[in-house]
C-alpha cells in the first residue's frame, strides 16, 4: 500500500533503505504531504507548517513520513495497519508488540479524554481511573495501576483538604488564613491540644506577647484563645486537617523534619539546650552520635517522683538575691569559694 | 500597631446584629478607630433594666493581643464598677483576655457583669459594702442612678431644659450648654456646676 507513496527520503536523495524501502522510489508516485503531528492533534508549526494540515482517515494515509523518526519506524506504523488491514511486511515487529501487551505504552491522548485514532490507536487505551476521571490505568501493569490509584487518591485528598482550608478563618485576625495579604502569613498554626484554627503569625504573636500586661504565661498566653486549653507547641501547616489522623500526620512530619536539623542551642555538645529532652531538634555530637540523656528521678515531698533539672550555680545565686535582697557582685561570689 | 482591619470587621459584625444583642459600637471620630464608644442596654430583671449605658473604649497598640481599655462613661451604681471613674473590674479585660474575644463579646461580658455582681471582689468598696449589708438600699440606689443617668436620652430637649432650670440655672445658659454637649443632660449639669 505504501509502495504507492513517494518516499520522502528518496525525494531528497537520501533514503538508506534502497530497494527494501516500503515507500515508492518512483518519481511518478504521488508524494505524501500530510502533517503527522496535525494528525495526532497538535502541530507546533501551526499555519507555517510546510505539510498539509488535513484530517485523513488512518487507512488512507498509511505512511506518515514527515520526519526521520517516522522513517526509521516505518515498520512500526505498518504493523499497526496490519492489525486491521492485515497485509503488510515485517511481521517480527507485529509479534513483538502484540505478544506482550504490558510492554506497550499507554495512549496519552486517550488518557486525556480523546484519542483521534480511536480503535486503531497503536497504543493501549487505559482503563478509567475513578478518582481522576482519566483513562490512565494500564490494563496489563497491575503494579503501575495500584501506584497510580494510590497517588491519585492522595492527591485528591490533598486537593480537597486545600479547598476546605481556603474557607477557614483565623479566629484572631478574622481573615481567611490562605487569603492573607502577606504570603508568609498564609499558614495555619495548629495547636497540639485543641482544634481551633489560627494563622501562624497571630498565634505566635499571642504566645510571645509579653507577660508584662499581667497575663500569666501558662494560664493565658499558652492557652488556646478560644477554649483556653493549654498547648505546649504550635505546628505550622499550609493545610488544615479534617480528622485526628490527618492532624497526627502533619504533626509527625513536622517533628520528623525538625529532628533532622541540628539544634543550635545544643551546638554539637558545646552548648546546653534549655529545652533538654523536650527539644524537637537534633541533639547529636560532631561524630554523629546522639546525645544520651540520663534523667535523675527525685522523690518529691508529696511522694510523687519528679525529674531533677540540671542545677546551675546561677540558680542558687538568684535564690540568695531573693532571700537577702542584695545583689551579688563578683568579689562576694569569690568569698563563697574561700 | 492596632489591627484596624480587624476592628473594621468587628464594627461591621457588631452593628449587623444590633437588633438581637442591642450592643452598639461606634468610632468616636471617623479618623481614629482606636477610640470607640460602645452602648449596652441594661439587662432585664436588674435595677439597670431600661437604661442605656455608654462605655468608652480605647484600643491599645497591641490590640487584639492586649485587652481593650473599657470604662463606663455613664454613671453606674455597681460593686464592680467605680461610681467615680467608671472603671470596670472584669478579669477578661485584664489577665484573662484572649485575642479571640472581640469588642462585642467583651461588651456582652460587661453586660453580664451588670446582672451578676461580684461583691467579694469589688472595684467600689462603698457600693460593695452597701450591696452586702443593705441589699434593698443598694437596689434602690442602683435603680435611681439608672433612671437618673442612663435613661436621659428618652427625655425631650424641653424636659431637660425644664429640669435644669428647676435646679436653679438660668435658662439661656442651660440651652447653650445643652447644645454644646450634644444634648447630654449629665454632661450639661457637670459643665454648669463646674463653670
Amino acid at each position: 500500500m505504501s509502495k504507492r507513496v513517494l518516499c520522502k527520503f528518496f525525494a531528497h536523495g537520501a533514503c538508506l533503505k534502497g530497494d527494501h524501502c516500503e515507500f515508492s522510489h518512483d518519481w511518478k508516485a504521488p508524494p505524501n504531504n500530510i502533517c503527522t503531528f496535525y494528525q495526532k492533534g497538535v502541530c507546533a508549526y501551526g499555519g507555517r507548517c510546510r505539510y498539509d494540515h488535513v484530517k485523513v482517515a488512518r487507512l488512507q494515509s498509511p505512511a506518515p513520513s514527515s520526519s526521520v523518526y517516522s522513517h526509521q519506524h516505518h515498520s512500526v506504523h505498518a504493523d499497526h495497519l496490519s492489525e486491521s488491514a492485515a497485509g503488510s511486511a515485517e511481521n517480527d515487529d507485529v509479534r513483538e508488540l502484540s505478544v506482550n501487551p504490558a510492554d506497550r505504552p499507554i495512549c496519552s491522548f486517550a488518557a486525556a479524554g480523546n484519542c483521534p485514532h480511536g480503535e486503531k490507536c497503536p497504543h493501549i487505551h487505559g482503563d478509567l481511573c475513578p478518582t481522576c476521571g482519566k483513562h490512565c490505568l494500564h490494563p496489563f501493569r497491575p503494579q503501575e495501576r495500584e501506584e497510580h490509584v494510590k497517588t491519585c487518591e492522595k492527591m485528591q485528598r490533598n486537593l480537597e483538604a486545600l479547598k476546605h482550608s481556603q474557607e477557614i478563618e483565623c479566629c484572631v485576625c478574622l481573615e481567611r488564613v490562605l487569603s492573607k495579604s502577606a504570603p508568609a502569613e498564609r499558614k495555619f498554626g495548629i495547636l497540639s491540644e485543641c482544634d481551633h484554627p489560627f494563622c501562624i503569625s497571630c498565634i505566635r504573636n499571642w504566645r510571645s506577647s509579653s507577660s508584662a500586661s499581667g497575663m500569666d504565661v501558662n494560664s493565658a498566653l499558652r492557652a488556646c484563645p478560644i477554649c483556653r486549653k493549654l498547648s505546649y507547641f504550635v505546628i505550622p501547616s499550609v493545610i488544615w486537617y479534617c480528622s485526628k489522623v490527618e492532624k497526627q500526620e502533619i504533626v509527625d512530619s513536622y517533628k520528623a523534619k525538625l529532628r533532622s536539623i541540628d539544634c543550635k542551642h545544643f551546638d554539637f555538645g558545646n552548648g546546653t539546650c534549655p529545652f533538654g529532652t523536650s527539644c524537637f531538634y537534633k541533639h547529636a555530637y560532631r561524630d554523629g552520635q546522639l546525645e544520651e540523656v540520663v534523667l535523675r528521678h527525685l522523690g518529691a515531698e508529696d511522694g510523687n517522683t519528679v525529674i531533677a533539672k540540671n542545677v546551675r550555680l546561677s540558680d542558687f545565686l538568684k535564690e540568695y538575691e531573693l532571700l537577702t535582697g542584695t545583689k551579688l557582685l563578683l568579689p562576694k561570689i569569690q568569698q563563697f569559694f574561700h | 500597631m492596632v489591627d484596624f482591619a480587624r476592628v473594621q470587621k468587628e464594627l461591621q459584625e457588631c452593628n449587623r446584629d444590633f437588633e438581637v444583642s442591642g450592643i452598639k459600637v461606634m468610632p468616636k471620630s471617623d479618623a481614629n478607630l482606636a477610640h470607640l464608644l460602645g452602648t449596652i442596654p441594661g439587662p432585664l430583671g436588674t435595677p439597670y433594666e431600661g437604661g442605656s449605658f455608654k462605655i468608652d473604649i480605647t484600643l491599645p497598640d497591641g490590640y487584639p493581643f492586649e485587652p481593650p481599655k473599657m470604662q463606663f462613661a455613664t454613671k453606674v451604681w455597681h460593686p464592680n464598677i467605680s461610681s467615680q471613674s467608671g472603671a470596670i473590674c472584669l478579669d477578661i479585660l485584664k489577665d484573662q483576655w484572649s485575642p479571640a474575644l472581640t469588642l462585642k463579646t467583651a461588651l456582652l461580658s460587661v453586660q453580664a457583669l451588670l446582672s451578676a455582681p461580684e461583691p467579694d471582689d469589688p472595684q467600689d468598696a462603698v457600693v460593695a459594702q452597701q450591696y452586702l449589708r443593705d441589699y434593698p438600699t443598694f437596689m434602690g440606689t442602683a435603680r435611681y442612678w439608672t433612671e437618673a443617668f442612663a435613661m436621659t436620652s428618652s427625655l425631650g430637649v424641653e424636659d431637660k431644659v425644664l429640669k435644669l432650670v428647676e435646679m436653679g440655672f438660668p435658662e439661656a445658659l442651660v440651652r447653650s450648654t445643652l447644645v454644646s454637649v450634644d444634648g447630654d443632660e449629665n454632661m450639661a449639669l457637670e459643665k454648669l456646676c463646674s463653670g
